[in-house]
């Protein structure tokens, strides 16, 4: 049991982290970011760049990655999300767009690093092991410690800091925040490169562990999909929750259902459509998102 | 004088389209098979047919759009109409005729079942729901004994005789020397048949009150619109219209397996949708066409192929972020 | 293979019956989508190739059945499902050894050389590793191993396998064996098995990637059992490390995918220039089939090139390849033993 909860939350805090970065996107442009998967998979690669083939230490790498995925987030706001709102007649095409981002990123992972799966060495190595009922490596305890870190200082960031005021602002009322001298547009690319950043901070983080590769990117943003509809889409406390939520569903229901076959995502998927039957705008949202 | 006026030029109109649908008919009913027949290029038979199914799915995916939701769920209606058709004919002994629309209307009961719930939810949220509902088809048919899990169902027959009083409408299609000419025939007929239908709804009151839906709900609901049902049948009619085009793919590749649809295919639906343009009920169409034959041209620059498709596409939404039959916008507007 | 062809050609052509010819490869790139599939089939059918090398996965090869058949074409797909190659189909021919033949060559091996008694499996939850899943369930029981876990599967997209591997290791196996694995999957599955305290054998039967386990995993994955390609060092002639380099040069890096599918190459030409009648006409293809056998340029000693398959299908419809089942140490694998498939 002890070894599930475990599992859960090392679990549950990455996909915090991943659906975080999606839901401030979402939050500050009304735009549902199908890109998001993909850069999380550039960012392992640009990790795996900097650690594996330039040998520079692994803190480094997470630092690159995260830089370079924010100037990322920035241009990809600033020359292609903000001339399509400003022209379409409706907020679907910023979907085909960030399906468009994807796609040309998936691409490009593919002429840059290639098709194969990637892993950096571990970070430290060691496992704990606890009496043989709690085992848990050590740079998986780091990489959840660190997600938890960087979750936390998000808040406080968005709490306290000017820019994280004028963020917040800016996603309960963009009428309201521009009015009342907000720099949208600047807040706007702010934000999105925020999201991207996190994005980046997860994929540098992960591929420590787990390695990245080419196709993980489409299936990472459907998760990410799953945790905020869980949790109330633009909603940072949804979806740090719904993160959690989804991370304990898998490994609880992996173990309890594992002589049943392949039914544990089945459920997870079912049971959420009735969820959201019952309550559309998911746990934190607002009615109607 | 005035009324008289305007029917003249509803008159002249729907000849025009009278004009334009006859066209269109003899550019795909005839002219293209003597393209073929003449340049010999005989594998376009299948890339038309293929276009011709996923303009089917695409067209119930518009409807969706035409009420207001985004719908990334249409693979999981092909995925199930395509198992529908291969259970009844393997198992069954059904002719494949009449699963074709058998599997349109189990997808429309099941639709309902889900829609009633799921229609509740808006924009991202609705989207969202959808974009997993195709995984949760695939999962289903991996879990399921009737859909023989992961091995799929092969050697499924092709399709055969459809008579009626005797009088054999369609030839076994074993039998036919060229089989792919008689699905594009099929395929192209089911496509023309099913945006006549699109077309029609869009232009009676049913049609009206759907975009009614699009703009405002509560306003429609409020003058006493009856939102809900008119939301499931939309999404019924675009589940029926999935699984006729699931269905006759299955009777093409005669085999079906849990991958047969998966999440990019109906996130292609959404794309074609979207590239046509969604104001247009001719949008899907011409949006997987250029789609799919526009991937198929690209394949020349090889490894580049991927980042220039996406490329061009991102390029697109900056130029005409309203799709490609928005351009038509432009001119009216400077009338 | 468009090493190979390149080398081919470099040469001089191959000569088939009395004219030379040089070898051209068409692509398709089908993106694991059955519909795609079948529109490469089609195109092939239509610029006259009868010899054609794919597809990968089993519903793309399902799905391009009825072109092949009515175009007359011979296909190679590198995916398992027995009715593909036994009667009434006939137009595939299997290019490598299939996992319900490699499978209990190294269950019994392992049965034999390390005592292994309890077997566990698990899949990813997708077609093709379910099916190999359930034949390899089949052949491990018919060998008297008891199978203790056969149901866990796990997504392919996971980013964490210790929930989906615990309740396989409380089951305490001897063996291990990830069905159908893919080389992306195989290193985090090794190292979740290994933290979570496992010590028995972990085995697969699909091909890896030596690389991808030493980054993905690093010595955790000391003693992994897997199927090789036939370029290992004892087996490899002067031709294959030869073709190794110039794949190297033309691709950057090596794998064992594109050593199975030079085979395929090979056969096809050597088969056409037993039988050039065979290069307009599939029905001559099969009849050599039965009787054809050529030296094997790739292998040391005398090796031939011949088809077999006659006990899993029924009929000759798959390529004469060595089994190798490979241990991986410290980077690379080494030959735990070779076997032939009939």
């Amino acid at each position: 049991m002890e070894q599930i909860l475990a599992n859960g939350l090392y679990l549950g805090a990455q996909y915090a982290l991943i659906a975080l970065g999606l839901t401030l996107i979402f939050s500050l442009m009304n735009v549902l970011n199908f890109a998001h998967g993909q850069m999380y998979v550039f960012s392992g690669f640009v990790c795996y760049t900097v650690v594996v083939q330039l040998g520079l230490p692994f803190i480094v790498g997470l630092v690159v990655a995260a830089v370079v995925l924010a100037v990322m987030g920035g241009l990809i706001e600033k020359f292609l999300f903000r001339p399509v709102i400003r022209r379409s007649k409706r907020d679907e095409s910023t979907m085909l767009l960030a399906a468009g981002i994807a796609f040309f990123l998936d691409a490009l992972i593919l002429l840059l690093f290639g098709e194969k799966q990637r892993g950096i060495p571990k970070v430290v190595n060691g496992v704990f092991n606890w009496d043989f009922r709690l085992i848990m490596p050590y740079d998986r305890i780091l990489i959840c410690v660190l997600a938890i870190a960087i979750i936390v200082s998000f808040i406080l960031f968005m709490q306290y800091s000017k820019a994280g005021r004028a963020m917040r602002a800016l996603a309960q009322d963009r009428m309201a925040a521009q009015l009342m001298g907000v720099d949208v547009d600047r807040y706007s690319m702010i934000g999105f490169a925020m999201g991207a950043m996190l994005a980046g901070l997860v994929g540098a983080l992960l591929v420590s562990i787990t390695g990245v590769n080419l196709g993980m990117g489409g299936p990472t943003s459907i998760k990410a999909f799953l945790m905020i509809m869980i949790g109330g889409a633009g909603v940072i406390s949804g979806a740090i929750i719904g993160g959690f939520i989804l991370g304990m569903m898998e490994s609880v229901g992996l173990s309890v259902l594992s002589s049943y076959g392949d039914v544990t995502y089945l459920l997870i998927f079912a049971s959420l459509m009735i969820f959201l039957a019952i309550r559309p705008q998911g746990l934190m949202g607002k009615p109607w998102g | 004088m005035n009324t008289n006026t305007e029917t003249m030029a509803a008159k002249g109109s729907v000849t025009a389209r009278i004009l334009g649908m006859a066209a269109f008919l003899a550019l795909v009913f005839v002219a293209v098979p003597m393209f073929i027949a003449a340049t010999g290029r005989s594998d376009f038979y299948y890339t038309l047919t293929s276009v011709a199914l996923l303009a089917i799915g695409a067209a119930g995916v518009w409807l969706t759009f035409y009420i207001g939701r985004i719908n990334i769920g249409q693979g999981a209606y092909a995925l199930m109409g395509g198992y529908v058709s291969a259970i009844l004919i393997t198992q069954a002994g059904v002719s494949f005729w009449l699963t074709l629309p058998l599997a349109g209307i189990f997808c429309a009961v099941i639709s309902v079942l889900i829609g009633l719930p799921i229609l509740r939810l808006r924009g991202v949220y609705f989207a969202m729901v959808t974009l997993v509902l195709t995984e949760v088809a695939r999962l289903t048919a991996l879990a399921l004994p009737i859909t023989n899990g992961a091995k799929g169902i092969t050697s499924i027959p092709l399709p055969g005789e459809l008579s009626v009083l005797g009088i054999t409408l369609i030839p076994d299609f074993s039998t036919l020397q060229n089989p792919r000419q008689a699905f594009y025939m099929v395929a192209v007929a089911l496509m023309v048949l099913v945006y006549l239908v699109l077309w029609r709804i869009v232009n009676t009151r049913l049609g009206h009150l759907c975009r009614s839906l699009q703009q405002n709900e509560e306003l429609s609901a409020s003058i006493g619109v009856n939102t809900t049902w008119l939301r499931i049948l939309a999404y019924a009619i675009s589940s029926f219209f999935g699984g006729v085009a699931g269905a006759m793919f299955v009777s093409i590749s005669q085999s079906i397996y849990p991958s047969s649809f998966v999440v990019q295919d109906s996130v292609n639906f959404v794309l074609y949708c979207f590239l046509g343009g969604l104001g247009y009920v001719f949008g899907p169409m011409l949006g997987t066409l250029l789609l799919y034959f526009g991937w198929d041209l690209l394949s020349v620059f090889k490894q580049y192929q991927l980042l220039i498709y996406s490329g061009s596409m991102i390029a697109l939404m900056l130029i005409l972020p309203n799709g490609i039959l928005s351009l038509l916008d432009k001119k009216e507007g400077g009338k | 293979m468009e090493a190979r062809a390149a080398w081919l050609n470099e040469l001089g052509g191959v000569q088939i019956g009395d004219t030379t010819y040089d070898i051209q490869i068409v692509a398709f790139d089908d993106q694991k989508d059955p519909k795609r599939a079948i529109a490469g089939m089609e195109r092939m059918a239509q610029e006259g190739v009868h010899y054609v090398v794919g597809p990968n996965v089993d519903d793309g090869a399902a799905a391009v059945r009825p072109v092949a058949e009515q175009q007359g074409i011979m296909y190679f797909p590198y995916s398992f499902p027995k009715e593909l190659f036994s009667p009434p189909a006939s137009n595939a021919i299997l290019g490598m050894v299939a996992n319900y033949q490699s499978g209990p060559a190294i269950y019994a091996y392992l049965k034999e050389n390390k005592g292994v008694q309890k077997v566990a499996f698990v899949a990813a939850n997708e077609s093709d590793p379910l099916s190999q899943r359930d034949s390899g369930v089949e052949a491990a029981k018919a060998l008297g191993l008891e199978v203790v876990s056969d149901k866990v599967t796990y997504q392919v997209d996971t980013t964490d396998f210790s929930p989906v591997l615990l309740p396989v290791l409380q089951s305490r196996p001897d063996l291990l064996v990830l069905s159908g694995v893919s080389p992306a999957n195989a290193p985090q599955l090794i190292r979740s098995a290994r933290e979570l305290g496992y010590e028995g054998l972990i085995s697969t039967e699909t091909g890896q990637d030596a690389s991808v386990l030493a980054e993905g995993a690093g010595e955790l994955a000391n003693g992994f059992i897997s199927v090789g390609g036939a370029s290992t060092p004892e087996l490899a002639s002067d031709t294959m490390r030869e073709f190794v380099d110039r794949y190297t040069k033309m691709f950057g890096e090596y794998n064992d995918e594109s050593n199975t599918k030079v085979y395929a190459l090979e056969y096809i030409i050597e088969t056409l220039k037993a039988n050039p009648a065979a290069l307009t006409d599939v029905e001559e293809y099969k009849k050599t089939i039965d009787t054809f056998e050529a030296p094997n340029p790739f292998m040391v000693g005398d090796a031939k090139l011949r088809y077999v398959g006659r006990s899993s299908f029924g009929q000759k419809r798959q390529v004469s390849v060595p089994l190798v089942v490979t241990e991986y140490k410290d980077g690379a694998f080494e030959t735990l033993f070779v076997a032939e498939v009939d």
